[in-house]
């Protein structure tokens, strides 16, 4: 899978986002708190069920982890999770584990992008 | 939260995506409550989903999910009329059809779009507001209907039911307002009832009017009768009005007949308390004013013309057990009634004597001319 493409965090939804809560600049560290937090135990539940290579519960964890990031920005993070729960509804397990990889590094990228853009307390 | 503010159930699984929408819901003074998967929706709406005016529904999500948390909804009676929008992502828009096959209103694409979740979040409300409205519409109508068949039945207290129907019926107002027609009236009151009402207990005399008020009134009921008035003692009737009847004389006359027998029972009764009194009637028949008499505050619906004085006037002259007829009523009805001649009274106010009969009861026999033909 190639998503060099995506950006780590898009700047742009970032700001959209920025702009429609008003520029409120405490909601959106709690934000991605809350999305760090959430994050945290989706990646945990994916990684699992990549290494057992459950494509039953591999579906949800990757669902949630695409929507929200794309949320907030974390495009890449998003591709890889698209791309996962599609392998895992499709019943497709071959590729899960080195797509997880994928997704843990994309993961770990988008935490140290959210401290460079001042999210992260 | 103030009053008039609309609630939203904000159902998903995850509380990035329940944190940015109750934070766009917010900036249109919507207030957001959430749910983190289907059951705990549905636990939240309850079992009228009150207070709530729509679901932002996700598709995905553990426990219950979208699709069977909005199939609870539909198909309940009870939760139906809440808009649910479901959220999605691009990729769901397949299932977004299903949904609103389902009965979803519409739906809202992910990554949230304010502008977007701003006008489907308002067109729903809108819609939902529509329905809350006719619901409280129809709640209102239901409400006034029954009261005005409260009031309908307080009325028939104290009218008669054919008054109390007039009044309630599109061509009251007109009737109301007077008109002219045949109607026959018909007084009754009660012989030695001053002295018995002087010597006896007021206790006494209130338990036999109530008797004698109770027995006559369903006579009057069941007659098709048309009561102006109770006063003490006497009271006067009328037929043919405001219900039409053919036959206005001859119930009249049967009511009568009916009172005077119903009357022998309980003054029997009474008797033995040493209460004596007897029952007089007065009937006559003709052209009359009927509608409403009085004043504001106080009316009645009412009968004048000869005929009413004419009846009055009998009623007084007749002795206990007697039913007199003027002549005008006597022609109407006798070939059903036997009667006896009465001779000319004098009645007052009156220049001329009238030719009056009693009638003795219902005519069992065959008329005399068929008999005579049959022979």
């Amino acid at each position: 899978m190639n998503v060099d493409g995506e950006p780590v965090l898009d700047e742009a939804v970032l700001a959209d986002l920025r702009a429609s809560v008003g520029d409120d600049q405490e909601f959106m560290v709690e934000l991605v708190e809350t999305y760090v937090t959430e994050g945290t135990a989706n990646m945990d539940s994916l990684l699992a069920a990549a290494a057992a290579q459950d494509c039953a519960a591999i579906v949800r964890p990757a669902h949630t982890l695409k929507s929200t990031s794309a949320s907030l920005g974390a495009m890449r993070l998003s591709a890889i999770c698209r791309a996962i729960e599609q392998a895992g509804r499709d019943a497709r397990p071959e590729t899960l584990r080195e797509d997880a990889d994928l997704a843990r590094e994309a993961w770990e990228a988008t935490l140290v992008a959210f401290g460079e853009a001042g999210l992260r307390a | 939260m103030s009053p008039g503010q609309a609630v939203a159930l904000v159902v998903d699984d995850s509380q990035v995506n329940r944190k940015v929408l109750a934070r766009h819901l917010a900036s249109l003074d919507i207030v957001a409550r959430e749910a983190a998967d289907g059951r705990q929706a549905l636990e939240q709406l309850g079992a009228d989903g009150a207070g709530f005016d729509i679901v932002l529904l996700d598709i995905e999500m553990p426990e219950l999910d979208g699709y069977e948390t909005l199939a609870a909804i539909k198909g309940d009676a009870a939760l139906r009329h809440i808009p649910v929008i479901m959220i999605s992502s691009v990729e769901e828009l397949d299932s977004v059809v299903r949904c609103i096959e389902m009965g979803a209103t519409d739906y809202l694409p992910k990554p949230f779009n304010p502008a977007i979740l701003e006008a489907r979040v308002r067109a729903s409300l809108a819609g939902k507001h529509l329905h809350d409205l006719e619901v409280e519409s129809a709640a209102r109508q239901a409400e006034l209907l029954k009261t005005i068949e409260r009031q309908k039945d307080e009325l028939s207290r104290f009218l008669s039911p054919q008054v109390a129907a007039l009044v309630s019926s599109p061509e009251g107002e007109q009737l109301l307002a007077g008109h002219r027609r045949v109607a026959t009236s018909v007084f009754c009151d009660l012989r030695d009832f001053t002295p018995f009402s002087e010597a006896a207990e007021p206790e006494d005399v209130l338990g036999v009017l109530r008797e004698y008020h109770a027995a006559m009134g369903a006579l009057i009921v069941e007659h098709g009768g048309t009561l102006e008035h109770f006063a003490g003692d006497g009271l006067m009737v009328f037929f043919n009005d405001p219900v039409l009847q053919e036959d206005h004389v001859e119930r009249a006359v049967r009511m009568a007949v009916a009172m005077r027998e119903r009357f022998d029972e309980l003054s029997t009764a009474w008797s033995k308390h040493g209460y004596h009194l007897g029952f007089g009637v007065g009937i006559a028949t003709g052209y009359a004013t009927l509608g409403r008499i009085g004043f504001e505050g106080r009316y009645d619906y009412g009968m004048t013309g000869t005929a009413v004085i004419t009846a009055a006037r009998l009623s007084s002259a007749a002795r206990a057990g007697q039913i007199l007829l003027s002549p005008g009523a006597y022609a109407a009805v006798e070939d059903q009634f036997d009667v006896e001649d009465v001779g000319e009274l004098q009645l007052k106010g009156f220049s001329r004597p009238l030719a009056t009969v009693n009638v003795l009861g219902v005519r069992t026999t065959e008329p005399l001319k068929t008999a005579v033909e049959a022979g």
